[in-house]
């Protein structure tokens, strides 16, 4: 299992409990946004263009816990901007575990090692940790050389601390499968507990808006990625979500899955999408025009995106929605590899993006041409 | 929510292709908005000009009909059927409440902050970095801005 059994029964006890008393829409992990600032400036990231007054505020626990409380999920991940460096993090953890939830402490692992001592190792607490891909690729991806180094002394120094350690890797345009899996290759022998992996979706908000993988790449690009796959990889996510990112299953977009809570209050309609926002997580449930999103709305900014925030929920939703949903999702996590002769040969015929030196950036020559220059 | 005509990338692509065959997705095309000041002479324009503004990620100044002004950060806009029931929601720059105007009393409004994602695109991070290379500098990075 790539999850402990104690959190897999809540999880499950929690959704069917939710099915048995009729409610159609119902959260499965609160997206709290503690703070926006970061010590990382990504591209890709639209998550922390704000201006500095807006980037010093923080959450108070109080304001985390009374979220946590509204919403009733049975887990919380804490994204941001860099959880690390809010000021009350420990305590804003330590009360979320006193509250048995399961709280994934989503890092750049910058400042983990130096920070391991504030917390303290539980079965409710895990410290997801953002790793792109590869060294090089990582590097390029969060804009700062020797970030991956650090994020991985981060990684093993939580392992050897007694941390459950996860990660979380998003792949963009350019992405080359075999360095992917190479990738989980060694996150597994750094000691992982289990591995995230999603596509980027096109932040409308990013600075960067060139490198976003389309549906039929990133189907492409996945199922080259988890059809084979080792009997040592361990995923933490929904076997019917990975499926479907592998372009075996199609699910719809379940847009009120994983809600967001920020400095701005709640945000509609989802993590990734910034329509307004919701001044308690009722309004937000009964305000928000749900049909507005997701691919099969015709909404324009949900028609690319297959990301965990929308579609994890909705395969947990599809296992537990029927028997076949169930025996599917036991006979993929028990029996299936994915044996895929068609993947195998689309894995060893995929050309990269670019030549060397770094196969995810343009070169030199290439790259002088870029006029825009600014803040770098 | 961007405007039709920030989303025209995206548009022009969807009605050419089915979601399930692209290859690579458009990007938004950007607008140049800092020091923007429009001109609200219409419903239309009210209306337009405040969702670009709940779209910039900068700061904006906002003038009241009573000449009194609000500057801080658009984070929030609430439309309804008329002007006298639709408002923004702003943190303004010097303190943590959040303030309500509604769209009728607003006289003018300003794109007076930096636009904070100007021009750092990936290939400007790229192209940077081949530069810092070739003069043997090490640690290469985007660095987050100061805030204080």
């Amino acid at each position: 299992m790539a999850v402990p059994v104690s959190q897999a029964w809540t999880v499950a006890t929690y959704v069917l409990k939710q099915k048995l008393t009729g409610r159609k829409k119902y959260p499965l992990v609160l997206m709290l946004e503690p703070l926006f600032r970061c010590n990382l400036a990504c591209a890709g990231c639209g998550k922390i263009q704000y201006p500095a007054h807006i980037l010093k505020q923080d959450l108070s626990p109080e304001d985390c816990f009374n979220a946590v409380e509204e919403c009733g999920t049975p887990m919380v991940a804490i994204p941001g901007g860099e959880p690390l460096l809010h000021p009350q993090m420990p305590e804003i953890v330590a009360g979320l575990v006193a509250r048995k939830k399961y709280v994934y402490m989503c890092t750049n692992a910058l400042l983990l090692k130096e920070k391991l001592h504030l917390f303290k190792p539980s079965k409710y607490l895990s410290f997801s940790v953002h790793v792109d891909g590869q060294r090089e690729h990582h590097d390029f991806s969060v804009c700062r050389e020797g970030g991956y180094d650090i994020a991985m002394e981060g990684v093993r120094a939580a392992v050897e601390a007694g941390f459950r350690v996860t990660t979380n890797t998003t792949l963009f345009d350019g992405a080359d499968p075999n360095s992917v899996r190479a990738h989980f290759d060694e996150l597994m022998t750094a000691g992982v507990e289990s591995m995230m992996v999603s596509p980027g979706y096109t932040y409308d908000k990013a600075p960067d808006q060139k490198h976003f993988l389309g549906r039929a790449r990133s189907k492409k690009l996945f199922r080259s990625i988890l059809s084979n796959r080792k009997k040592t990889w361990r995923f933490n996510a929904s076997p019917i979500f990975m499926e479907f990112l592998m372009g075996k299953k199609d699910l719809k977009c379940t847009p009120w899955g994983m809600p967001t809570f920020s400095i701005f209050g709640w945000q509609k309609p989802c993590y990734l999408l910034q329509d307004g926002y919701a001044d308690s997580f009722k309004e937000l449930m009964e305000t928000t025009e749900w049909s507005n999103y997701g691919t099969e709305s015709g909404n324009p900014q949900c028609a690319n995106c297959m990301v965990h925030s929308g579609y994890e929920a909705s395969g947990v939703n599809y296992t537990f929605g029927s028997l076949k949903g169930l025996m599917q999702t036991a006979k993929a996590i028990f029996f299936s590899k994915y044996e895929d002769d068609g993947a195998m040969k689309l894995l060893n015929e995929w050309k990269p993006a670019h030549s060397a030196p770094l196969v995810q950036i343009a070169s030199p020559t290439a790259a002088e041409k870029s006029s825009e220059l600014q803040g770098v | 929510m961007a405007t039709e005509t920030q989303e025209s990338a995206k548009l022009a692509q969807l009605a050419h292709e089915n979601p399930d065959e692209i290859e690579v997705a458009a990007g938004r095309e950007r607008e140049v908005l800092e020091g923007w000041v429009p001109d609200l002479a219409s419903e239309a324009e009210v209306r337009e000009a405040l969702e670009k503004a709940f779209d910039y990620r900068g700061d904006v100044t906002i003038t009241r009909k009573d000449g009194s002004k609000v500057e801080g950060y658009l984070f929030d806009r609430r439309s309804g059927a008329s002007l006298n029931d639709s408002f923004v929601r702003v943190i303004p720059s010097a303190t943590r409440e959040k303030v309500n105007v509604a769209y009728a009393d607003i006289a003018a409004l300003a794109f007076t902050g930096r636009d904070t994602a100007a021009g750092k695109t990936f290939e400007a991070w790229v192209n940077k970095y081949w530069e810092k290379k070739a003069a043997g500098e090490k640690n290469i990075q985007i660095e987050p801005e100061k805030l204080d």
